[in-house]
């Protein structure tokens, strides 16, 4: 894994992002939301931020065994303007 | 069919000298796997040996330790060799001082040379407010009996003359933070130096055997299932630091940890010219830390790679800082080539310190949250873990590391960073 492609962006290198975690289940505590972790070898679903670039939050799904990034989308679902 | 593992002794070396290949025996024996146990202990790494020799020692249970892999395949063979007991907390320094201690004499106590080196560890600081940060956490040990210097440059230049701390740089260093009774050990030798001694008490270590549930009549587990099949256990320890997430899957309970790597590297040999441990946090950005093995070889390693991973690859522009940084410390090595690159997948708490709890049932017992800290901590976390899987309390050592402190805020973290493995 040495890049992401940022849909608005495009495919730029790793070091412009920076993972912030891993997606809470929805419904969960306020502590398991700030705490708890939801840990998976095959499928990890993660927010990230392209911090160098547009600064948008992305909505990222990956393969932590593998590194394939299989999705990375706005979080909200929504298109680039 | 246990072989007597001999005593080793200068007499028994030289006995070696003359008796040829005939003397040598493997370190530990390849037993069958039974049915039942006092404990199962799962992963033969360094907490899992280390806990398995100590309830064989000190608490005379039958014991066996169950591996995916291979001894020492994971975390234990992959760090970067470096003990210490640096800490701020007293949670933490208390424990790692004990884990020092034992570290000193650990050699004398397996009969088997662990290789520990006191050649100090040395934090830089590159700015006042380093100094005070430092000037804290180095008051805080000596009130705790712990070895500690704060240095200026004149008394750094004297401890380690090879950093020429006075030479104009970027990031001028304006001080020093050493203990003096930090340093290295073997790490491989740890793995085999407690399996040995395990298994001379009998313990059974068994390879390729991988544990896939527990079995449990209500509150209580009554053994694992695994790829060898079904083995009943009165109490269970997983000591899987790396991968300890997925067991918390496994048993359906979360945990406050995310899995990242950490990667580290080591140089060709070279002539010694670095005799001292040197922890260099460069300003914004990168992180290293290097010494030199016995071999000559560099032995490096920075931050985290950053998001979670199973990987054990490492990311490339990790290593170019990591590579930077050293650089940045010794321009001389500037030409001196990389040799090997490796990562060990880390169990990476929300405040930076380690677990040592019950997990779930009543008998089964997690050694965890070890992020980038496991390697020193073996020892300590051996003898002090056994005695919890032994009496069901802990001991006030590692009472600190229970797992309720998530939700009741008694967190440890030394770190000040807040529930992210990452820093932002």
């Amino acid at each position: 894994m040495t890049r992401l492609i940022c849909p608005f962006c495009g495919p730029r290198h790793l070091r412009e992002f920076e993972f912030h975690k891993t997606v809470a289940a929805e419904g969960g505590s306020a502590f398991a939301r700030v705490y708890e972790r939801v840990d998976s070898a095959e499928l990890s679903i993660e927010h990230w931020q392209h911090v160098g670039g547009c600064r948008g939050w992305l909505l990222v799904r990956r393969n932590p065994s593998t590194g394939a990034v299989t999705d990375c989308q706005l979080v909200g679902g929504g298109e680039p303007a | 069919m246990s072989i007597a593992t001999p005593r080793y002794s200068a007499w028994s070396l030289l006995r070696a000298r003359f008796a040829g290949d005939g003397y040598w025996r493997p370190l530990w024996t390849g037993r069958r796997l039974q049915s039942s146990y006092d404990v199962v202990v799962v992963g033969a790494g360094g907490h899992g040996l280390a806990t398995a020799y100590h309830l064989a020692r000190d608490h005379g249970l039958r014991v066996a330790v169950l591996e995916k892999r291979l001894v020492g395949y994971g975390n234990v063979g992959r760090n970067t060799t470096i003990v210490r007991s640096n800490y701020l907390l007293p949670e933490n320094h208390y424990f790692y001082e004990d884990s020092l201690r034992r570290w000193e004499t650990l050699s004398r106590d397996l009969n088997y040379n662990v290789m520990y080196s006191p050649r100090g560890v040395v934090d830089l600081a590159l700015s006042d407010d380093d100094l005070a940060g430092m000037a804290r956490r180095g008051n805080a040990m000596r009130l705790a009996g712990i070895d500690c210097e704060l240095l200026d440059l004149g008394a750094l230049e004297r401890f380690c003359p090879e950093l020429e701390p006075r030479r104009e740089r970027r990031f001028p260093i304006v001080g020093a933070l050493v203990q003096r009774r930090g340093g290295t050990v073997r790490h491989d030798a740890v793995a085999w130096g407690y399996a040995r001694a395990a298994s001379a008490l009998g313990v059974d270590i068994i390879e390729d055997c991988e544990v896939t549930g527990v079995h449990s009549t209500g509150s209580v587990a009554t053994g694992v299932e695994t790829s060898r099949g079904r083995v009943r256990a009165e109490r269970i320890l997983f000591a899987t630091a790396g991968h300890t997430g997925l067991i918390g899957r496994m048993l359906g309970v979360p945990l406050p940890v995310e899995t990242h790597l950490l990667q580290a590297m080591v140089s060709e040999p070279i002539k010694p010219f670095l005799h001292t441990v040197v922890v260099y946090v460069f300003p914004g950005h990168g992180e290293t830390y290097i010494c030199q093995s016995d071999r000559g070889g560099l032995v490096m390693g920075g931050h985290l790679d950053g998001f979670p991973s199973y990987t054990r690859e490492g990311r490339w522009d990790r290593l170019e800082e990591v590579v930077e940084g050293a650089v940045e410390l010794f321009p001389s090595v500037g030409g001196v080539r990389i040799l090997r690159q490796w990562a060990g997948t880390n169990d990476m708490t929300m405040d930076g310190s380690p677990i040592i709890d019950r997990l779930r049932y009543d008998n089964v017992y997690v050694n965890a949250g070890w992020c980038y800290g496991g390697f020193k901590a073996i020892p300590a976390s051996g003898a002090a873990c056994a005695t919890l899987v032994a009496t069901g309390t802990a001991p006030d050592l590692i009472r600190g590391f229970r797992l309720s402190r998530f939700a009741t805020g008694h967190l440890l973290d030394e770190r000040g960073g807040g529930p992210f493995p990452v820093r932002l």
